[in-house]
């Protein structure tokens, strides 16, 4: 049998995991030296209660797992005979990864018979949210784990984000934005444009003055690179934004119909420690990242 | 300060002619001039230097010719010559002057009849000039010029001057003690010189001057060089100014030379650019210098990544000297120049002609609100210059810069009854409303303006304002235009109660 595991990171919540059966792992984030596990601590994320606590000026750190960790999720599985399949954020974010491969690659020795898969979404968030969900609903239609493997590989690239922040300083501590140009210490209204490259990081490709061009820039992304949009989920992650979160859905159903498949979460706590509060991001299916 | 900067540059009496004096005080007016009024004055005494050159003394007729030549290099400064300021004064004057001359004028009579019509001249200014004329006033830069001119009348009259101030460089006298038999040269040499190129030695057309200040650099520091004609003036800091005079003596001969041990120089400043050398600085391809005025403002330049802020506006208009050493601060292609001020623009091109180690190029900003939008908004990623100043000169036409500020007499201006001690709030020279309290003046502004159109409306809190006051108007905004972002930012500045920058 196949086991899916996905990890916190990608906004999953555990009704999201339940539905298809994923496992989840919990990336941690402290703060004043507190480590947090997502669901493990805490059963519900209270996101406007985190933002603003980040607002009033705490940064949280996020920190990777180790080895032991891994040993702890994959061993019972493929102790009970079953295999893995990890539906991941980017593998270009974390060092996290390494812990894994060790972890892996030491139960495959004890394990000889028992296969490890994994999908890297080269996202983070709602692209691998928006991933994670067509492999599940796929997963239940019944296709194998090589053919899942396979699909991930393909689309990955066909999952695009674009999404605005307003404060900066959460970018600059985390170091996981690119091109974020030094000119922009001081927000001020300024919203910086990032989206998720190939190569599953994080680029700032601009700025724009405003929420309402900044929500413009957003939308003309979908319609410029928008790939077969109805086909799949659109999502916008937020991170305690709502105004900003319903003025793009309207605008999204004026582009496309009131038929859209519009899905709203909230970015989860470990992702939200780099991109602060105020952050808001659409993912749907493109033409390319 | 621009005649002053004029004054100082003649550091001793042993000029070869008049003309050589002229053309230092010139330089020196060049490189100090502060404002638009500044910029003009100084490209007169530019024009007059260039009519005075090779002259050993000067009669009346090569006085007027030279002050003829000020006429027309003054009016070749600036783009859009706009009559009823210093230009129209000075010009009625020369004018006037050449045609009352006659065989039986002397100098005294000659500076006479150009002063009177200074005065009468100076009187029509708000006849040409609509704002002068709604305020009530005439042109200060051409009231400026009177005093300049009274100067120059009352010394041919041989009137002594009181409270006259030694320029300070020829006033102290060298410590030589500083420098002793054990002393170590570590501050070099200020060397500084006037070249005249000579045809027999270089083909002056095709003189490259790049090269020449490149080779000065190569032996010193500090330097600052500029061409007019055949001649060039420069100043270097060098361990070895022997080989710097060797150098230029391949290209002419010196109409004057400076060459002063640095240890010895009581000019602080100077000491300052020591050769013990500051770390390099990091090369970009782009560099950006700003002009603020306020703690606040000049921190959210920094922050918005300019390199570089010089402390300067409404009426404390920088020089151009002030734009060359924050040039010389940056090791960049091009520097980007946002003056923030109409009355800074001038400058500022002035300092770009002065100065060739980078590409300068001005980015017009007339206010604050308008460099804020500008560099906030900069994205020199391209690399194509061009691109980026197009870019950033349709920022600048999309946003309005406001402010309140006290009003400082009665008028009416703009259809607005303006009540001395009231506050007003203006955009450019339109008074939009007089209001008791500075945030009934600012909410006023929002409304008449329609801030509700606005994506942005970045307030600059002047230093006089109170942390309650600035929040009650933050929250008033707010509340009256909810699709707007209000920003407020503590922008420290004077005379200006708020800025509001709407985008």
């Amino acid at each position: 049998m196949l086991v899916l595991f996905t990890d916190t990171d990608t906004d999953v919540t555990p009704e999201i995991a339940a539905k298809y059966g994923y496992r989840l792992i919990s990336m941690p984030y402290s703060i004043d030296g507190k480590t947090v596990y997502p669901y493990v601590d805490f059963d519900k994320f209270d996101s406007h209660a985190y933002y603003d606590m980040l607002r009033s000026g705490v940064i949280p750190n996020t920190s990777a797992l180790n080895k032991e960790n891994y040993i702890t999720y994959f061993e019972p599985v493929f102790a009970e005979g079953n295999d893995i399949l990890y539906v991941h954020f980017s593998r270009a974010m974390s060092a996290t990864f390494e812990s894994m491969d060790q972890a892996v690659r030491e139960l495959q020795e004890k394990y000889p018979e028992r296969k490890f898969y994994e999908i890297d979404t080269k996202g983070i968030s709602i692209i691998s949210l928006n991933m994670l969900q067509e492999i599940g609903d796929m997963y239940l239609a019944g296709k194998t784990a090589e053919e899942l493997v396979e699909w991930g590989r393909r689309e990955a690239d066909h999952f695009a984000v674009y999404f605005f922040a307003d404060d900066l300083r959460f970018f600059r501590h985390s170091g996981r934005v690119s091109g974020i140009a030094g000119t922009m210490g001081t927000l001020l209204g300024i919203r910086p444009i990032i989206y998720m490259n190939e190569e599953g990081k994080m680029v700032s490709i601009g700025k724009e003055k405003g929420r309402q061009k900044a929500m413009d820039r957003l939308i003309n992304y979908v319609v410029e690179l928008g790939d077969n949009v109805k086909g799949h989920r659109v999502i916008i992650a937020n991170s305690d934004t709502d105004e900003i979160v319903n003025e793009l859905k309207n605008m999204l159903i004026e582009k496309f119909g009131k038929d859209l498949d519009i899905q709203i979460v909230d970015v989860n706590p470990t992702a939200g420690a780099h991109c602060g509060p105020n952050a808001t991001g659409i993912c749907f299916h493109s033409i390319h990242r | 300060m621009t005649i002053d900067s004029g004054a100082q540059a003649i550091h001793s009496d042993e000029y070869a002619d008049l003309g050589a004096v002229a053309q230092a005080v010139a330089k020196g007016m060049l490189l100090g001039a502060r404002g638009n009024s500044g910029v003009i004055l100084s490209r007169i005494f530019s024009g007059i230097a260039r009519g005075l050159q090779g002259s050993r003394t000067c009669d009346l007729k090569t006085l007027c010719h030279a002050f003829e030549l000020g006429v027309d290099e003054a009016y070749r400064a600036v783009s859009v010559p706009v009559e009823g300021t210093i230009l129209t004064v000075y010009k009625d004057a020369v004018r006037y002057a050449a045609e009352k001359l006659s065989g039986s004028s002397s100098a005294q009579s000659y500076f006479y009849d150009f002063t009177q019509e200074l005065k009468r001249s100076l009187d029509r200014t708000p006849e040409l000039l609509a704002v002068l004329k709604e305020s009530g006033v005439v042109d200060s830069g051409g009231a400026g010029f009177i005093y300049i001119a009274e100067g120059m009348r009352r010394a041919v009259e041989g009137e002594a001057f009181e409270g006259e101030e030694e320029p300070q460089a020829a006033q102290k006298a060298v410590d030589v003690s500083l420098f002793t038999e054990d002393s170590v040269l570590d501050f070099g040499y200020c060397t500084e010189f006037l070249l005249r190129l000579q045809r027999a030695k270089t083909d002056i057309d095709s003189f490259d001057f790049p090269a020449f200040i490149d080779y000065l650099n190569s032996v010193g520091e500090s330097v600052v060089a500029f061409r007019d004609g055949s001649i060039v003036k420069a100043h270097v800091h060098t361990m070895h100014p022997g080989q710097v005079l060797e150098y230029c003596q391949n290209y002419g001969e010196f109409l004057t030379l400076k060459i002063e041990n640095m240890t010895l120089q009581h000019n602080e400043s100077e000491v300052e650019n020591r050769f013990s050398a500051p770390a390099p600085k990091p090369h970009k391809r782009y560099g950006i210098v700003s002009v603020a005025a306020g703690d606040g403002i000049k921190t959210t330049f920094y922050s918005l990544g300019v390199d570089w802020v010089i402390e300067g506006g409404q009426s404390m208009n920088p020089s151009a000297e002030d734009f060359v050493r924050a040039f010389r601060e940056i090791n960049a292609d091009t520097i980007l120049v946002f003056p923030n001020n109409g009355n800074v623009i001038l400058t500022a091109k002035q300092a770009a002609e002065l100065y060739d180690k980078a590409e300068i190029r001005i980015i017009p900003t007339k206010t604050v609100g308008e460099g804020y939008a500008a560099i906030s908004m900069l994205d020199t990623s391209s690399g194509d210059t061009e691109q980026i100043i197009a870019e950033q000169r349709e920022i600048i036409e999309s946003v309005v810069t406001g402010a309140v500020s006290k009003a400082s007499r009665n008028a009416t201006m703009n259809g607005v009854n303006v009540v001395l001690g009231d506050y007003i709030s203006f955009v450019g020279d339109d008074v939009y409303a007089d209001e008791k309290t500075a945030n009934a003046a600012a909410v006023a502004l929002a409304d008449k303006l329609g801030a509700g159109d606005y994506d942005i409306m970045l307030i600059l809190c002047g230093r006089d304002t109170a942390d309650g006051q600035r929040q009650a108007l933050e929250a008033e905004l707010k509340q009256r235009f909810r699709r707007t972002e209000v920003i407020l930012i503590d922008g420290g500045q004077p005379i200006y109660d708020y800025i509001i920058v709407f985008e």
